[in-house]
């Protein structure tokens, strides 16, 4: 009863790290960037949700339509970070070395780390969300009513992002220039301009999710690390460039995290996982379910 | 990304004529040798001439310390192309080696040193064949997992101290570490200098600039990386061993130090990744730099390194060795035309060949 126990609490928090995930596989796919600064994205929306709802309620504390309202204003907020961060340091580096691209996110990284503990000090925080009952209990199972709420904001997000790439013209110009950039530009698409839309949107998703972490988890200046590896793990588990696959990998992860967590102790999820991920590396370089990405 | 501002070049070129700047470049590497032995002999005089334990001394010795971590960088990462985020891994373990040796089996410290480094290579055999099969961005991450699980493990274990990390009071004096940092420094600058000229280093730059092909030319190159990965293990290990004792204290944080990883890799950037001279030059100027933020501006160090950074990977990605070679050679384009420039074998130490 117990594993089960686990492995529902790892699927609840598991759509989340997917949700994270599917941002950077984005920008990894089509951009053919790793986002060192994701997790930061992931921490400023959280954060943004966080003054948001202080500033209309005076503490961090609200109903939950309430914050479900906030959630907008973290997307459009850090769709519009992803769009200037692409359009003013990173646009100057792609396609060249791999470790150039990476030093660049990083100290975009480590910058915005530094500057939001500035701003807003190293404390963790966290957005009280008030229920009637907190939980609910389903046969011995016990669901916090606050993490299906997150999960099914995380799955919405996925999906919604699932549709925006499949069905509009800038999700199909998004899909053209990760294809061939000099095919997509000679037909009239703006290369520049949809490669920010691209970090726009993924760091939209992340800072959605990052609201929904300052619910049930919480935020502070420096968690961002945490889920930019998380979502590493997850997207080569799942194959780059593939949305279900980062979806399942998520989940996986996260039934794995708290598995790990509950038998023997939480200190060695970080371990078990990157352990995984290198032996993954290893025997299936190109991930379950993507084709993968050739360096 | 190579391509210097033709107009600006002018007025440059009557204050630092190319040609000056080419033949300097042209001494440091026909000296190099000599060079290597005066550059040691005058650090190692600054302790006889007067140089008393504190402030200065200290500041002096990290800086050998981050040359020694650059260049070793350096070897994997500008040398063979492989950028790796974990090499302060390799300085956890030679740290907490010491710690462990000299506190609780009560080894004496060279035996102690001797030991970490010996277990810092053991170590990078190891994770080597593991991860030396990745490339590109898997291996980046790869390297920074090797990382994050060793710091978590050292934070688990008894042995380490746990979270809380290992007081050590029974230390040498600071007069030591700075002879011990230098030496090693200088053997390591001794030994990639002698190794860039050899079939090993030739072999190494082919890795980087196409491994296929190397690998199509007949030579193992797993052997190759492997071997690099081993000496920066042992050398990284090697001022780990040291900077346990001569920081008294060590913990996971400090140990296996992420930030200290980006640091270095900007050092090596900044001076030049690819030679000899440029990620000693590198640790010395950006560390002179944080170590005066550190005193005017706490609390702002991340920020200015992230920036730091941005604006040497965005400005100049050649760092200041590969700038000046490349404006060196830029004369003997004009003076001899097209071929002249590229078939020179007179360019600076390894740059040259990029």
């Amino acid at each position: 009863m117990a594993a089960t126990q686990f492995v529902v609490n790892g699927l609840l928090v598991g759509a989340l790290f997917a949700g994270v995930a599917v941002g950077f596989a984005l920008i990894w796919g089509v951009v053919d960037i790793i986002n060192l600064a994701h997790g930061e994205m992931v921490m400023l929306g959280g954060y943004t949700s966080y003054w948001v709802l202080t500033l209309v309620t005076g503490n961090a504390e609200g109903s939950p339509l309430l914050f479900l309202a906030t959630i907008p204003v973290a997307i459009a907020v850090l769709f519009g970070i992803g769009y200037a961060l692409q359009r003013t340091l990173v646009s100057r580096v792609i396609g060249t070395d791999i470790f150039l691209t990476l030093l660049v996110t990083f100290g975009a990284s480590i910058a915005i780390q530094q500057l939001a503990i500035q701003a807003w000090s190293a404390n963790p925080r966290s957005i009280q969300v008030s229920f009637a009952d907190p939980s609910m209990n389903l046969a011995g199972i016990v669901v916090p009513k606050m993490k299906l709420v997150a999960f099914a904001g995380a799955l919405v997000l996925t999906a919604l992002m699932y549709v925006f790439l499949q069905k509009t013209r800038t999700g199909r110009a998004i899909r053209a220039v990760s294809q061939n950039p000099e095919a997509a530009a000679l037909v009239g698409i703006d290369v520049e301009h949809t490669r920010a839309v691209t970090f726009g949107v993924s760091s939209a998703i992340a800072g959605g999710i990052g609201a929904f972490i300052a619910v049930i988890l919480n935020i502070q200046p420096q968690m961002g690390l945490i889920y930019t590896l998380k979502s590493f793990i997850i997207v080569v588990f799942g194959g780059v460039g593939s949305i279900p696959g980062a979806l399942i990998g998520g989940l996986l992860l996260g039934s794995v995290e708290e598995l790990v967590a509950g038998f023997a102790s939480s200190q060695w999820t970080l371990a078990v996982s990157f352990s995984l991920l290198i032996v993954l590396l290893i025997l299936k370089p190109k991930g379950l379910f993507g084709q993968g990405a050739e360096q | 990304m190579s391509t210097t501002d033709e107009e600006s070049g002018g007025v440059l070129r009557s204050i630092l004529p190319p040609e000056q700047v080419d033949r300097f470049l042209g001494t440091c590497d026909d000296y190099g040798w000599p060079l290597l032995g005066l550059g040691a002999l005058i650090a190692a005089s600054f302790p006889v001439l007067g140089l008393e334990g504190g402030y200065y001394m200290t500041v002096l010795t990290e800086m050998f310390l981050f040359a020694i971590l650059a260049l070793s960088w350096d070897i994997v990462g500008g040398q063979t192309g492989y950028p790796s985020f974990g090499n302060m891994a390799f300085f956890g373990i030679g740290a907490y080696a010491t710690a462990i040796l000299t506190k609780d089996f009560a080894l004496a410290f060279p035996v102690a040193f001797l030991l970490a480094g010996l277990l810092a290579v053991t170590f990078a055999a190891i994770i080597g064949i593991v991860v030396l099969r990745l490339r590109g961005h898997y291996f980046a991450i790869a390297t920074l997992g090797v990382l994050l699980v060793a710091q978590q493990v050292s934070r688990i274990l008894d042995i380490t101290g746990g979270a809380s990390g290992k007081i050590l009071l029974e230390t040498p004096s600071a007069e030591t570490f700075y002879y011990l940092f230098l030496g090693v420094l200088v053997v390591e600058m001794g030994l990639v200098y002698y190794l860039s000229g050899t079939r090993f280093g030739f072999v190494l730059n082919a890795i980087r600039d196409d491994e296929e092909k190397a690998t199509a030319m007949g030579f193992n190159t797993t052997y190759y990386k492997t071997a690099a990965w081993m000496l920066a293990g042992l050398f990284t290990g090697f001022a780990g061993a040291a900077y346990s004792l001569f920081n008294t204290f060590i913990d996971p944080q400090t140990a296996y130090n992420g930030a200290w990883n980006v640091e270095l890799i900007a050092m090596a950037l900044l001076g030049g990744s690819g030679t000899v001279a440029g990620p000693v030059i590198g640790a010395f100027g950006l560390h002179t730099i944080i170590e005066l933020v550190e005193t005017f501006a706490v609390g702002w160090q991340l920020v200015l390194l992230g920036g730091a950074v941005i604006i040497t990977v965005i400005g100049f990605p050649k760092g200041v060795v590969g700038t000046l070679s490349e404006y060196a050679s830029q004369m003997d384009y004009y003076k001899h035309g097209g071929m002249a420039a590229t078939d020179t074998d007179d360019g600076s130490e390894v740059s040259a060949d990029e």
